[in-house]
């Protein structure tokens, strides 16, 4: 279970970016977060693994306290979290099997992985990984030689290998096409459905959060102005979040 | 709004052509000024006072004719103004430049004459140049002596016998005074060839002998005689005080044996020219290894994160764009007279630049790095180390290989002429026989570097091709 307690994030140039912010997030769910560009969806779930450093507020995951965590806490934390980004953040020249194989360094011998030394298991679990998402063929190329969905399938991959309880997507598929998109959110829905794995995903389109979400949470200005369940976001409740000129786009 | 005060201003009948031509032609600009046109007119008595200061200061008067025409389009242009025009600074630009490039000009002594002159001048030595010291054989000597006096004395030497089994040489008289003529005849020499001869005087100095400047030599016949005559050569100083004195002349016939090998000069020029690369290999990597941590003190991005950190960073910065823009020939200087002359001083020149010129492209390879990547590392529990190999070097590396092969390249070349202040290497060798117009050997070092510097270049590129 996931509590999020008066989050709040002022940065350093006195931006508000999140306002007292609280909701309870249960194993097992598919949340997704929507709300405008600048409504604070990236800093609330960088806030979680704390990429982003709050400013005050508590995030307790399984009764342990993230953000009274010391730095070595926080590895062990992190490693358990899952975390896909908008812009992907591979290490473009790097190979794909070096980037999936990165997302185990919290695991395995520090030491050895300075060398680039991995188990046999591990590589195993690599390659494993990649087969899920579907371009094990990819596993020697470079990562910028791939397409963007193929990317983003590699950070889903890297993800992976930390066989995370908690997955963090930010707007996964927000530069993708909409066929793309919906490849890379299917496997990110066979993770919660079928793994149990529970899922934070911020999503630019209502169509996808309501075709993928269990619940939804709808930030604006930095506060919660919604959350409940896709069906019960009506045309008031639409333009309470985007605002009154905004029209609904479908992507099927 | 502006345009119409403009006009006003323009058609302002209190502003006379005449006098704002008048104006201009006592003061540049003058006229400009007093139309209201500031910073026309103050470019205008700028340019005019520097250029007027210039030629003064230069004592090139002569050069005040050329300033008339810029004078006269300055008046002409006052004129203008006051009638409402904008005539273009096209020209007024031109006549300026032209003045300057007059001064530039005489400054730098620049003569196309001068360049015809000294082709004589230069023909051998570029003939010299071309023509390296790299191949010799040995020679074998045959000599003959024979002991001659003079001035005469009461007794001269024997007159000597032709010998069977070696070379010989008869001189008839075997005394004489300086400028006389005699006759050497010899014998027992290689069939038909050239020899030279030599004198050497009463304490032993050597030298060939020469007739109206040109050296003098005797050919041999087929049974390897030869005759001819000579003149008595002054070579003591103050002779006559002197009275008579023993010299000795020597025929000589020089026969290259054996097969061709490289001569002294070659295997000079090998070794400094391993010098050269070992100073550069040296300051490579030693720059190298100061860079790096350098480079981190000057990135922005890592630094400016604290008030602290944003002060090293300021301050390393302005240290590196110091030292990179002292060059390393005059960082040569410096450091021959702080460790000596020879190649340590070359490669600390050599260091020093390198560390200015790379801790500041590292530093921005540094900058541009994607912070993606890291965070994205960071969020899966690894810990620092981690996030440096996996996210950080594979970033930076590549750029940081690309930088450093190129300043390997940089100091080869360096590394070629800090020996002209100093610093070891090949340009030690090359300055030195410049100076004693040794071209043949100067040749040979210039060649040396040609080759070497182009199979390296093209060896990095090649590495270069493959890294990056
Ligand atoms: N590093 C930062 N420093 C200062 N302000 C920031 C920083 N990051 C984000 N902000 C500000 O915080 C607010 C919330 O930004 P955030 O990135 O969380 O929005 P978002 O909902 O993810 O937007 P988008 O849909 O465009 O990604 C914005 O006003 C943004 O300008
Ligand atoms: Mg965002």
């Amino acid at each position: 279970m996931l509590e999020i307690q008066n989050l709040t994030k002022i940065y350093e140039d006195g931006t508000l970016a999140l306002d007292d912010v609280s909701f309870t997030v249960e194993d097992g769910e598919f949340l997704v977060v929507i709300g405008l560009s600048g409504s604070g969806k990236s800093t609330l779930l960088r806030c979680i693994n704390r990429l982003v450093e709050p400013t005050s507020g508590r995030v307790i995951w399984d009764g342990e306290d993230i953000t009274a965590a010391s730095q070595e806490e926080l590895r062990k934390i992190r490693r358990q979290i899952g975390m896909i980004f908008q812009q992907f953040n591979l290490v473009k020249r790097s190979s794909v099997m070096t980037n999936v194989l990165s997302g185990r360094l919290g695991y395995v011998n520090p030491w050895l992985s300075l060398a680039h030394q991995f188990p046999r298991e591990e590589r195993e679990r690599a390659m494993h990984n990649l087969e899920l998402v579907g371009i094990a063929g990819k596993a020697q190329n470079r990562a910028d030689e791939l397409s963007g969905g193929q990317q983003q399938r590699v950070g889903i991959a890297r993800a992976l290998m930390q066989n995370p309880k908690l997955m963090l997507a930010d707007e996964p598929v927000a530069s993708l096409d909409p066929a793309t998109s919906h490849s890379v959110l299917k496997y990110i829905e066979h993770l919660n459905r079928d793994q149990g794995v529970t899922v934070l995903c911020s999503l630019h389109f209502l169509s996808l959060a309501r075709r993928y979400g269990t619940r939804i949470i709808a930030l604006k200005a930095g506060q919660i102005v919604f959350d409940g369940l896709p069906e019960e976001i009506d045309d008031h409740r639409f333009k309470e979040i985007y605002g009154e000129e905004a029209v609904q786009v479908e992507v099927r | 709004m502006v345009d119409e005060k403009d006009i006003a201003e323009e058609t302002d009948p209190n502003r006379s052509p005449a006098l704002a031509s008048l104006l201009s032609l006592i003061v540049p600009g003058a006229g400009q000024l007093y139309l209201g046109e500031r910073s026309r007119g103050l470019s205008f008595l700028g340019a005019a006072v520097i250029l007027v200061g210039l030629l003064t200061w230069l004592d090139m008067s002569l050069l005040y004719i050329g300033l008339l025409p810029f004078w006269l389009w300055n008046a002409w242009d006052a004129r203008q103004q006051a009638q409402g025009r904008q005539p273009s600074f096209v020209l007024g630009f031109v006549l300026i430049a032209v003045v300057v490039y007059a001064i530039g000009w005489q400054v730098t002594e620049i003569s196309v004459l001068k360049l015809v002159e000294g082709v004589p001048r230069i023909q051998p030595v570029v003939a010299s140049l071309l023509k390296p010291d790299v191949v010799t054989r040995d020679v074998e000597v045959m000599e003959a002596i024979h002991i001659f006096e003079s001035p005469c004395s009461g007794s001269p030497p024997a007159v000597a016998q032709p010998k069977v089994d070696a070379p010989y040489l008869i001189t008839e008289p075997t005394c004489a005074d300086v400028d006389e003529t005699i006759t050497v005849r010899g014998g027992n020499f290689p069939p038909s060839r050239t020899g030279e001869l030599w004198w050497e005087n009463p304490i032993g100095q050597a030298s060939r002998l020469r007739a109206r400047g040109e050296f003098v030599n005797f050919e041999t016949d087929a049974q390897g005689q030869f005759s001819q005559q000579i003149a008595v050569p002054d070579v003591v100083p103050e002779s006559g005080q002197h009275g008579p004195q023993i010299h000795e002349i020597k025929p000589r016939v020089s026969t290259p044996v054996g097969s061709p090998h490289a001569s002294e000069t070659f295997w000079l020029v090998v070794r400094r020219v391993g010098e050269t690369i070992a100073q550069a290999l040296m300051a490579t990597t030693l720059g190298i290894l100061l860079a790096v941590p350098v480079s981190f003190f000057s990135a922005r991005n890592l630094m400016a994160v604290n008030p602290v950190g944003t002060a090293v960073y300021y301050v390393t910065r302005t240290l590196l764009n110091i030292l990179r823009s002292v060059e390393p020939l005059i960082m040569a200087i410096v450091f021959v007279v702080w460790v000596g002359l020879g190649p340590f001083a070359g490669v600390l020149a050599l260091v020093a630049h390198s560390i200015a010129a790379l801790g500041k492209l590292y530093s921005e390879a540094i900058e541009s790095i994607d912070p993606g990547p890291i965070e994205a590392v960071s969020a899966t529990g690894a810990n620092r180390a981690q996030v440096v190999v996996y996210a950080v070097l594979p970033q930076v590396l590549p750029p940081f290989v690309a930088f450093s092969i190129y300043r390997w390249d940089i100091n080869v070349r360096m590394s070629t002429i800090l020996g002209f202040v100093g610093g070891g290497g090949i340009g030690f060798l090359l300055q030195q026989w410049i100076r004693l117009s040794d071209y043949n050997e100067a040749g040979t070092a210039i060649w040396a570097i040609a080759i070497v510097v182009t199979i390296l270049d093209y060896a990095s590129a090649q590495v270069r091709e493959r890294i990056v």
